[in-house]
């Protein structure tokens, strides 16, 4: 054999140990932490606050010397919603950029789609945003998605809870958008209202786009509702409040976040008394913590009020994520994606959304989400803005 | 008999948008053998333009009719550049893809600069509804279907009893004895882009306080009032505004008597069934082309 042929040999021999070893063995973890989320298409405002909360997280930590020595550094890309480029850039950060960990995007369609990629490669992720709950209770036996966000599940029980308590008549009917994030929401108000001894009176779909609601909305008001719990987005929920307006049905309505985002612009008063569930927000009277946070995003990007940030949530929740991820690879003492991965399991920390002692619990499958729904928030729109629950007069119906 | 008034009414509100942008469809057609295809983003164009232009401290008069003027512009500019160069045989296909591509381009370059939001425009029509026979509806959204006929009334008069009118048609008819007779083709082609343009800036204008002025607004505007000029018979301007309003109205009794899901099936279906009883759509003239 010759010396080139010898070389061949060794250099087939090496790809072919590269290919076959254990990924967490052959990658040298980087002290980055990757996101794949929507830098552009009509979901920006979600890869945005998942940067303003990572970044600042990041500068804290690096401020204070950063993790095991080294300064984290935040590698975002762009997926415009799309599963197929989330999948893509799920696979340039954990294979290329070799990061010790990410966070997930705005989109359940997209997290859904990582779930599997994610698992396989065995990369510690965090959903900071989407709520999907399959995506995180997918089943792996062993998971590497965690997340720090709400979880649909646990937000229809959330909102069936508050909605049994506002309703007179306990006539609640549901209306949802047509697609996987609302499609994926009916079985857990379903079992949410099951669970509160209850059934609902009506289910309802609309598609994205549509104008009009009012024949829905007419078989929920001859279902005799008087709360109706939405499942959809700002566009949509300005047509269902402007469609009850020309029907004079006047329902209380529960909406999961996707309406946080302007509806209050669009509704303009039709809005007023919509209630919205977060985990964060930083409207209206801000504690320590929310200042604090508030006056660095504030002068990092450049904002004048809290109403400018569409998504408070993504912020916060990124923010604690962060966290939660560095305390996890200190206690690792190590960067490898495994070490890290089972200290997640031990990590307690005091949060700006919640107090996570410890954060995921490696017994109970329901528990790889941090946010107990005890932490979950009820915001309303009143005038423009999205307001604690607590501080506008709707708190005596609640 | 209110829930029906109100499907009718309803009905009669999302009709007419489709009619309002089938009759753009017919406008270019009935002059040049050739569409805009993404002539729903014209629609968006206008809208996002006013909303844009008050945003700038505009009053709202002047933001629209700048509005409208850009989008005028806008049609001669895709006239000149992506349609023109690309049918010049009558079997040119070319303009399909040119025109496809460049709405596709306007949505993401209008996702950039105006964000994901949808955005209200405001107009005091959609400030509180009126209640008919116990129906509701808002001002604003009567006013779509009442444009739209009026302005099928004054296209009709515009085709049939001036100078230009004709020679859109002379041109339709046969380009090039229309050019023998002393007609400029290439200024009449570009007129009526001009005015499907004009029509579109001001029906997205009248739509926007009704849907909200998004980026993504007009795709599937677009894609049905296509399908309605393509069942009314995209020949004919009457045709196309009845067989938009119709659609509307059959789409609201699908989502009201059936459910929303079986909307666009429903809907899909009729234009098949349609096109297989009548070729050239409900109203369209047979058209015989002579070799």
């Amino acid at each position: 054999m010759s010396r080139l042929g010898i070389g061949r040999a060794l250099g087939s021999a090496t790809l072919l140990a590269a290919v076959f070893l254990p990924q967490s063995a052959q990658a040298d973890q980087q002290a980055c932490i990757g996101n794949s989320g929507p830098l552009t298409g009509p979901a920006v405002f979600g890869g945005e606050a998942i940067k303003m909360g990572a970044e600042i997280a990041m500068d804290e930590l690096n401020a204070k010397g950063g993790v095991l020595g080294q300064k984290l550094r935040f590698i975002q890309y762009d997926d415009a919603g799309s599963p197929p480029r989330g999948v893509d850039n799920t696979r340039r950060i954990a294979l290329s950029d070799k990061c010790v960990a990410m966070l997930g995007p705005y989109h359940s369609t997209v997290t859904l789609a990582q779930a599997q990629p994610v698992n396989s490669i065995g990369i510690p992720y965090v959903g900071v945003l989407a709520a999907s709950t399959k995506a995180i209770e997918n089943g792996a036996e062993k998971n590497f998605m965690f997340r720090v966000s709400a979880k649909d599940k646990w937000v229809a029980r959330f909102l069936v809870e508050q909605a049994v308590k506002t309703s007179k008549t306990g006539k609640i009917a549901f209306l949802y958008e047509n697609t996987g994030w609302g499609n994926g929401a009916l079985p857990d108000v379903k079992a949410a209202m099951q669970a509160a001894g209850k059934e609902l009176v009506a289910a309802e779909t609309f598609n994205w786009n549509d104008q009009d609601m009012t024949p829905q909305l007419i078989r929920i008001r001859d279902a005799g509702a008087d709360t109706v719990v939405l499942w959809g987005l700002d566009r949509e929920g300005n047509q269902v409040l402007r469609s009850m307006d020309k029907l004079s049905f006047k329902p209380v309505v529960f909406g999961a976040w996707g309406i946080a985002g302007n509806l209050g612009e669009l509704a303009g008063p039709l809005a007023n008394g919509v209630r919205v569930m977060q985990t964060f927000t930083f409207m209206g009277v801000q504690d320590e913590r929310t200042k604090e946070l508030w006056s660095k995003v504030q002068a990092k990007y450049g904002l004048k009020d809290p109403s400018e940030i569409k998504m408070g949530s993504g912020v916060a929740d990124a923010y604690d994520a962060v966290y939660i991820l560095a305390k996890a690879i200190e206690q690792a003492g190590s960067y490898d994606w495994l070490k890290v991965r089972e200290a997640l399991y031990t990590v307690r920390y005091d949060g700006i959304v919640a107090k996570y002692n410890p954060a995921f619990d490696a017994t109970d499958p329901e528990r790889q989400d941090a946010i107990l729904p005890q932490y979950y928030k009820l915001t309303v729109w009143l005038d423009g803005k999205l307001l604690p629950v607590e501080q506008t007069p709707y708190a005596r119906m609640q | 008999m209110s829930i029906v008034l109100q499907y009718v009414l309803s009905g009669l509100a999302i009709g007419g948008i489709y009619a309002l942008v089938a009759l753009g469809f017919h406008i270019m057609w009935a002059a040049a053998r050739a569409v805009n295809f993404a002539h729903g983003d014209t629609l968006m164009l206008g809208a996002v333009l006013a909303v844009l232009g008050m945003d700038a401290g505009l009053p709202l008069p002047v933001a629209c009719i700048l509005s409208i003027a850009a989008s005028c512009l806008f049609g001669i500019l895709l006239e000149r550049f992506a349609v023109r160069p690309f049918n010049e045989s009558s079997a040119s296909i070319g303009w399909m893809l040119t025109t496809i591509a460049v709405g596709i381009m306007l949505e993401s370059l209008v996702t950039m600069k105006f964000g994901g939001f949808s955005r209200a425009l405001p107009s005091p029509g959609v400030d509180r509804p009126i209640s008919i026979l116990g129906a509701g509806i808002y001002p604003q959204e009567l006013a779509i279907p009442v444009f739209a006929v009026l302005t099928m009334a004054g296209l009709r008069l515009l085709q049939t009893r001036t100078l230009v009118g004709r020679a859109m048609q002379a041109v339709a008819f046969n380009r090039q004895a229309a050019a023998l007779m002393g007609i400029d083709v290439n200024a009449i082609v570009s007129l009526s882009f001009a005015m499907a343009a004009t029509l579109g800036g001001a029906a997205g204008i009248l739509i926007a306080p009704v849907i909200q002025a998004s980026a993504t607004m007009g795709l599937i505007f677009g894609l049905k009032g296509f399908a309605v000029a393509i069942i009314g018979g995209i020949t004919s301007a009457a045709g196309v505004v009845f067989a938009g309003l119709i659609f509307g109205v059959i789409e609201k009794f699908v989502e009201g008597y059936i459910s929303t899901a079986a909307r666009e099936i429903v809907g899909f279906s009729l234009m098949i069934i349609v096109l297989l009883a009548f070729p050239q759509g409900l109203f369209g003239k047979r058209e015989i082309f002579k070799v």
